[in-house]
């Protein structure tokens, strides 16, 4: 496995899940830290220098979302929600204060384990790859050059701006307000039927079928995300 | 100006007069004639020392006070009657109505013209000086309502006020009547006389006007009757609130313009009265709904994280041994097992929580009192609680004389396992929490004391109430139940629960059991503590 030695610090209150969480991530490879609070793990952060956190949002001392804000001051470490909050406010509120993934409790060890890897990997190949390949899709950053299935897919600038974003945040969720602040800029935050229209005719270019998209998935009330193909 | 006050009062006497019933206005002119009569005969008594000339101004005294007293009928009468008797007996040729010199003549026409101009003016003063006074007593009357119902928190106490003022505005009997809101029947809601009657086809015609919105009654177009009786809808924009019924008590009576006004006008201040209490009451509920809502939220938020926390670990721990079970280790599987195991024990417990919430609020948790030892149950609760208390220490301490106390075994430790548990979840890791019993005046008390951060003042009284979550440590995961479980658990032991913390030693929390010679067979739940200072 190519994940040798990758530290992970997990942030929960619950001794249990933690427990659970280094038996099953170290017998992958993985170097453990835990924290049981808020203030442990911003500090663990500091000391034990992780590669990736994986962070609870209820916890004693201050909430996940403030963490997550505290962490983003000075770091760019990839950071999983792992919650029972399974509403989409909070949901959007992590993932636009900064974290990478949201994983709703219970889940299966199987899909944190993915989404874990596509986080470290973004992390490891963002170096200015110019070609980004996922599956039948491939985007040449350098030339504006999309194709599907080795055909050249023609897009119009909006279209390719929505694409490229996606794809260079490749496997994590994408909220409404940070697609539309990153291609419309910041005075278009709520204008989430720009994005539909958009998305929707991205689809139809590029999905095999539109009506059951396998490229672009969309997180229901979230926003959308770039399905890597692992 | 001077007898302003005195005709204030006589009028107002008069235009009561003219609301009970038109009076007969032959009274006055009447009156008229006799005060024609009286200055003839004291113009015979002066004529021998005054002019003619002068004795024809006596004559205008009559036209003025009719003028002024009873209207511009009897005025003119006075008139006429003064140039008459002026000409007939003081002009000569005396006893007819002939008029000897040309200077007479003049005379007569003057008086005649002054007296219908004065007559005429002091008619019209009276007319408006009337009408200003009763715009006044309308005003009045209109401010005292407004006052009175505005300070009225309750519907019926505000129609019954209502009602009163219009009884005796009108000077007869008022009812209000309301739709019953369960049953498709007019209610009697005030009245000025309790045994109010109306028959049946009264009754049909108040109906009428509540859903037509229309005034009925005699004079009013609709639903003439022979009885003068009326009815008014009390309404506020498009809505028909209630319906005013009105007997005056003289019979045979239409209502004036005036009163159709007065009465509009007390109907209006009524509905807005009533739609002001309807929105409070609205608002009120409102409140209670938005209160129990809330509950719910929280209820329905503790439980889903409650139950998905330790399914989380399970359902990790599953697809773990699942997948790849073989890759992982002898000792990592074990780790997946025992947290299974807990978690699922875990789950229990919380099940077991909510369970008996549910049976202390129906009132159907019954007590399986037996006798039991403390440091039996003690005992038992630290076994249960062996996983949450990991990374702590405990010190016990529990004389071994204590005796033993008549109790739920199963309720009891229920209680100790719930304030341990938060003992560890509010206290950092590795702290000392202690448990500590003695005995005292026939009442056991047990303590169980943690190091953690001490709850604030305010929120001690909160801590037991069902889902509430101490505002410092919301974050922390926790249903809201496990204090309230103990107080109702402990009080319905007819004993008490209450926590007491500081900065020097945290949390506190102390319940009593009475210790009793005497079996118990029911015991009631008490409401709020019983021996607590």
């Amino acid at each position: 496995m190519s994940t040798d030695g990758a530290r992970v610090l997990v942030v929960d209150d619950e001794k249990q899940i933690r427990r659970m969480l280094k038996a099953a991530l170290e017998g992958h490879g993985y170097d453990i830290a835990e924290a049981a609070t808020g203030q442990q793990g911003l500090s663990q952060t500091a000391i034990f220098h992780p590669d990736l956190i994986v962070l609870d949002l209820g916890l004693p001392d201050l909430d996940g979302v403030e963490v997550i804000q505290r962490l983003r001051e000075w770091t760019q470490i990839p950071i999983i929600v792992l919650s029972v909050r399974e509403h989409e406010d909070d949901k959007i509120k992590a993932l636009d204060a900064g974290a990478d993934d949201y994983v709703t409790k219970p889940f299966s060890m199987g899909e944190l384990l993915a989404r874990l890897r596509a986080s470290l990997r973004r992390t490891a190949g963002s170096e200015d790859t110019p070609l980004l390949t996922f599956g039948e899709l491939s985007v040449d950053l350098a030339r504006r050059y999309v194709t599907i299935r080795g055909e050249e897919v023609k897009l119009t600038p909006t279209e390719y701006e929505v694409l490229k974003y996606l794809a260079q945040q490749a496997g994590r969720v994408v909220t409404h307000r940070q697609l539309l602040k990153a291609i419309w800029g910041s005075n278009y935050q709520e204008e989430s039927q720009y994005l539909r229209v958009y998305v929707g005719q991205l689809r139809r270019k590029i999905e095999a079928d539109p009506s059951q998209p396998a490229i672009i998935i969309t997180e229901p009330g979230v926003g959308y995300r770039l399905i890597t193909g692992d | 100006m001077n007898t302003h006050a005195h005709r204030t009062s006589e009028e107002n006497e008069d235009i009561q007069r003219r609301f009970s019933f038109r009076g007969s206005q032959l009274k006055y002119y009447a009156w008229a004639v006799a005060s024609v009569s009286i200055v003839t005969v004291i113009g015979e008594i002066l004529k021998p020392h005054f002019d003619l000339i002068n004795i024809v101004l006596l004559y205008l005294l009559p036209v003025l006070v009719s003028a002024v007293r009873w209207g511009r009928g009897p005025s003119f009468l006075s008139s006429f009657l003064g140039v008459l008797s002026f000409n007939f007996f003081f002009v000569p040729p005396i006893f007819t109505f002939a008029v000897g010199s040309m200077q007479h003549l003049f005379a007569l026409v003057v008086f005649f013209l002054v007296a219908l101009v004065t007559g005429g003016i002091a008619t019209r003063l009276k007319d408006e000086l009337e009408k200003a006074t009763e715009r006044e007593r309308r005003t009045l009357t209109l401010y005292e309502l407004s006052r009175e119902i505005a300070a009225k928190t309750d519907l019926e106490q505000v129609l019954k006020a209502f009602a009163g003022k219009v009884g005796d505005t009108i000077r007869g009997e008022a009812v209000v009547f309301v739709q019953d809101p369960d049953a498709d029947i007019l209610r009697k809601m005030a009245a000025t006389e309790d045994n109010a009657v109306f028959d049946a086809k009264e009754y049909a015609v108040a109906r009428w006007v509540l859903e037509h919105g229309q005034p009925a009654g005699k004079g009013l177009g609709i639903f003439e009757g022979a009885r003068s009786l009326f009815f008014f809808p009390v309404r506020a924009e498009d809505k028909i609130l209630a319906v005013l019924g009105i007997r005056p008590n003289v019979e045979n009576e239409t209502l004036s313009g005036e009163q159709r006004q007065l009465i509009e006008t007390f109907t209006n201040l009524a509905a807005v009265a009533i739609v002001r209490l309807q929105f409070a009451e609205e608002a009120e509920q409102a409140k209670v709904l938005a209160e129990s809502e809330k509950l719910h939220a929280a209820l329905l938020n503790s439980i889903s994280h409650d139950l998905r926390t330790p399914l989380a670990s399970i359902t990790g721990a599953v697809t773990s041994l699942l997948a790849e079970g073989s890759m992982y280790t002898q000792e990592t599987r074990d780790i997946f097992l025992q947290t299974i195991r807990e978690e699922a024990h875990r789950m229990n417990r919380f099940i077991e929580n909510l369970l008996r919430m549910v049976r202390l609020e129906s009132g159907t948790l019954k007590l399986n009192m037996n006798w039991c030892d403390i440091q039996d149950i003690v005992g038992v609760v630290l076994r249960e609680t062996r996983d949450a208390l990991q990374g702590h220490t405990v010190t016990i301490d529990i004389p071994p004389d204590l005796p033993s106390v008549m109790a739920d075994f199963i309720l009891i430790e229920q209680v100790m396992v719930n304030l341990l548990d938060n003992a560890a979840k509010y206290s950092l890791p590795s702290s000392q929490i202690s448990i500590s019993a003695y005995y005292e005046d026939n009442v056991l008390l047990l303590t169980v004391a943690d190091p953690g951060p001490p709850i604030p003042k305010a929120e001690q009284k909160h801590v037991f109430d069902k889902f509430y979550r101490r505002q410092s440590s919301k974050h922390a995961s926790g249903t809201g139940l496990g204090l309230s479980i103990c107080k109702g658990i402990i009080e319905a032991h007819g004993g008490s629960i209450r926590v007491d913390s500081a900065p020097e030693y945290g949390n506190r929390f102390t319940f009593y059991l009475p210790v009793l010679e005497e079996p118990l067979e029911q015991i009631p739940v008490r409401e709020g503590a019983g021996h607590v200072d």
